[in-house]
């Protein structure tokens, strides 16, 4: 036993300190407090409308609990909405010429004027993600993020489109996981070093795969304990430490040189191009600046 | 043969740490007087009877721990020319194997235990040492190859070499053991010993440790001794020719001419530990403090340490990475 906590002092110790700094930084985190919510002519207190239908009861009602904390810590509303349906009539009714890709837009402006969300006043602080789960015409599905005041001041769009990164690699397998992801990304986001919060893939899996190949390259260290090293070489019984050499010839005999054409190749090359793009905030009605960035899937 | 401490009366021997005879009764040094033995195989000490080994030409009485030198065994065609003496002894030894136990961390906790390390013993081990003269003859063709480009021309140019190599290699001393109950293996990893301290046999350096007498002759062993003669050889010769990309050997020559052959005694510890019914043998060399042996695997601590060190580099990973994603 004391052997073994002997071999291991350093390796705890190491842990421990790594614990209490975690432990410190989600104390620092977890310490920010806005304080009430001054918005009084918001229209609802709901946070999570799940019109997809995408959600258990329960993963509602937790959705619920965490935003209420997280709210309190960046100071901000946090809103979800999963949709199931067209938005191409109500948004091209709104603005004619919207692409595919902007529905999401015109509906999470609208629906975050509309109810007047915002932590500090109507249309104030706050974000809104809007996951239409609808596969519209064009063929994808659509989902905006829309952030107002304090939020839009802080992200870029790199930042936005880094969010619905993270949200968008667990949608499809895990909403509700999604969904959390943007809920507590959001928290790092407002209230950590003001870097954006990095995503690390195979978080989960990852050090479990690290720490079980650590292991085995542990044992295999120590198990193959060897019966001894050789330590004699081929000139340790050779009197005076080394040979006599007393003939040694290197005559060149022959000398041949082949020759080769190289080919070469005047062949034609091509390049294409691809392009991507997406948009970032815009002016719009009701006295408030929307942010915003969208993904499709 | 015995040695009596002319001080108290017990028996003395000698002690690496002083370099001379010793009493451990009185602690006289030098204090030993050679008492020849009476042809009989019983203890001068106590009259107990003295169990002799086929090959032993020490024995120890186990009833007073007495050593005793078989004076047949030591003498006429049995006497050796040399005997390096023990430069380790037992405590030097036991903190050493400590030192090396540490590293391995899967040997039962009980190895090393106070009980088993009273089993230790120091053994004379039987050596041929044998002298060769190796001549060595190479001839071959090497070639070289450089390649460069010209335009749009690759030109390969391949020089060939006539190779001749002439060396004459003197091996002085190879060591062979004549013990047929150590493992040739075995004796083979615990060279090289510093032969700077081998000495002419005496006596008194093998009292208070076991000791052999050839269990082979050199003429039955002088076979391992060519082989290794010739490996060496070859490899040394073939260290001179160097530099060429290919080689085609026309000859290759390795001439052993035999110089001289000596029985030499060498030390070695030998550490024996029982672990679920098997022995597991250390030897240790008794000039150098090489050691040489596999230590057994407990299960218990390959399962502790293992999973330790899985659950430590999990969590510290995990927490490495909540941080680096929140900060």
């Amino acid at each position: 036993m004391k052997q073994y906590v002997r071999y291991f002092k350093w390796y705890f110790m190491a842990v421990a300190v790594l614990a209490a700094v975690y432990g410190g930084i989600l104390l620092v985190h977890g310490s920010s407090d806005y304080g009430e919510r001054r918005n009084g002519e918001c229209m609802t207190e709901e946070r999570v409308f799940d019109y997809g239908e995408v959600l258990s009861e329960k993963e509602e009602s937790k959705l619920r609990e965490l935003i209420e904390k997280r709210e309190r810590q960046t100071g901000c509303d946090i809103v979800l909405v999963t949709l199931n349906e067209s938005l191409k009539e109500y948004a091209r009714e709104k603005e004619p010429d919207v692409p595919y890709g902007e529905f999401v837009r015109v509906f999470a402006e609208d629906f975050y004027d509309k109810n007047g969300f915002g932590y500090d006043k109507p249309v104030g602080d706050g974000v809104l993600l809007v996951d239409n789960w609808y596969r519209e015409n064009d063929g994808n599905v659509y989902t905006w993020l829309c952030a107002v005041g304090r939020p839009d001041r802080k992200y870029g769009l790199d930042g936005m489109n880094h969010l619905l990164d993270n949200v968008y690699r667990y949608v499809e397998s895990n909403p509700y996981r999604a969904y959390r992801t943007y809920i507590n990304e959001f928290y790092h986001d407002m209230t950590g070093s003001g870097r954006n919060t990095v995503y690390l893939a195979g978080k989960d899996t990852m050090p479990f795969a690290a720490a079980l190949i650590g292991m085995l390259l542990f044992l295999a260290f120590h198990w193959g304990s060897k019966k001894g090293e050789k330590t004699v070489t081929a000139s340790t019984y050779v009197e005076g430490g080394k040979p006599r050499l007393h003939r040694k010839e290197d005559v060149l005999v022959n000398k041949v040189v082949a020759k080769r054409r190289i080919q070469t190749n005047g062949g034609h090359g091509g390049s294409g191009s691809r392009s991507s793009g997406s948009r970032s905030g815009g002016t719009h009605g009701h006295g408030g600046h929307h942010g915003g960035a969208g993904h499709h899937r | 043969m015995f040695f009596r401490c002319k001080n108290c009366g017990g028996n003395t021997v000698y002690s690496p740490e002083h370099k001379k005879m010793f009493c451990p009764h009185c602690d006289g040094t030098d204090s030993g007087e050679r008492e020849a033995g009476n042809g009989q195989w019983e203890c001068a000490n106590c009259g107990a009877a003295l169990e002799v080994g086929e090959y032993a030409s020490t024995c120890k009485c186990e009833y007073c721990g007495s050593y005793f030198i078989m004076d047949d065994r030591v003498d006429g065609k049995y006497r050796p020319h040399w005997i390096l003496p023990f430069q380790m002894g037992k405590e030097r030894v036991v903190g050493k194997m400590k030192q090396e136990w540490k590293r391995r961390i899967f040997t039962p906790d009980s190895f090393l235990s106070e009980a088993t390390l009273e089993e230790m013993k120091g053994m004379y081990v039987p050596f041929w040492m044998y002298d060769y003269a190796a001549r060595c003859v190479y001839v071959g063709t090497g070639t070289k190859v450089r390649v460069w480009v010209s335009g749009d021309t690759e030109y390969t140019e391949t020089s060939y070499y006539h190779v001749e190599r002439g060396m004459d290699i003197d091996f002085d001393r190879i060591p062979v053991d004549a013990s047929l109950e150590m493992d040739d293996a075995t004796m083979d990893l615990m060279e090289p010993f510093d032969y700077g301290q081998l000495g002419p046999f005496a006596e008194e350096y093998m009292s208070g440790f076991y000791g052999e007498v050839y269990n082979m002759g050199a003429d039955e062993l002088a076979d391992r001794a060519v082989k290794r003669v010739s490996e060496d050889a070859g490899r040394l010769l073939m260290g001179t020719v160097s530099g060429y990309a290919t080689l085609r050997q026309e000859r290759k020559d390795v001439d052993i001419k035999g110089n001289g052959v000596h029985y030499a005694l060498l030390p070695v510890w030998r550490y024996r530990y029982r672990y679920r019914d098997k022995d597991y043998d250390f030897y240790i060399n008794g000039q150098t403090g090489k050691i040489v042996g596999t230590t057994p695997v407990s299960q218990k601590k390959v399962l502790a340490y293992g999973g330790t060190v899985f659950a430590v580099l999990w969590a510290a990973l995990s927490l490495l990475l909540h941080i680096v994603e929140v900060v």
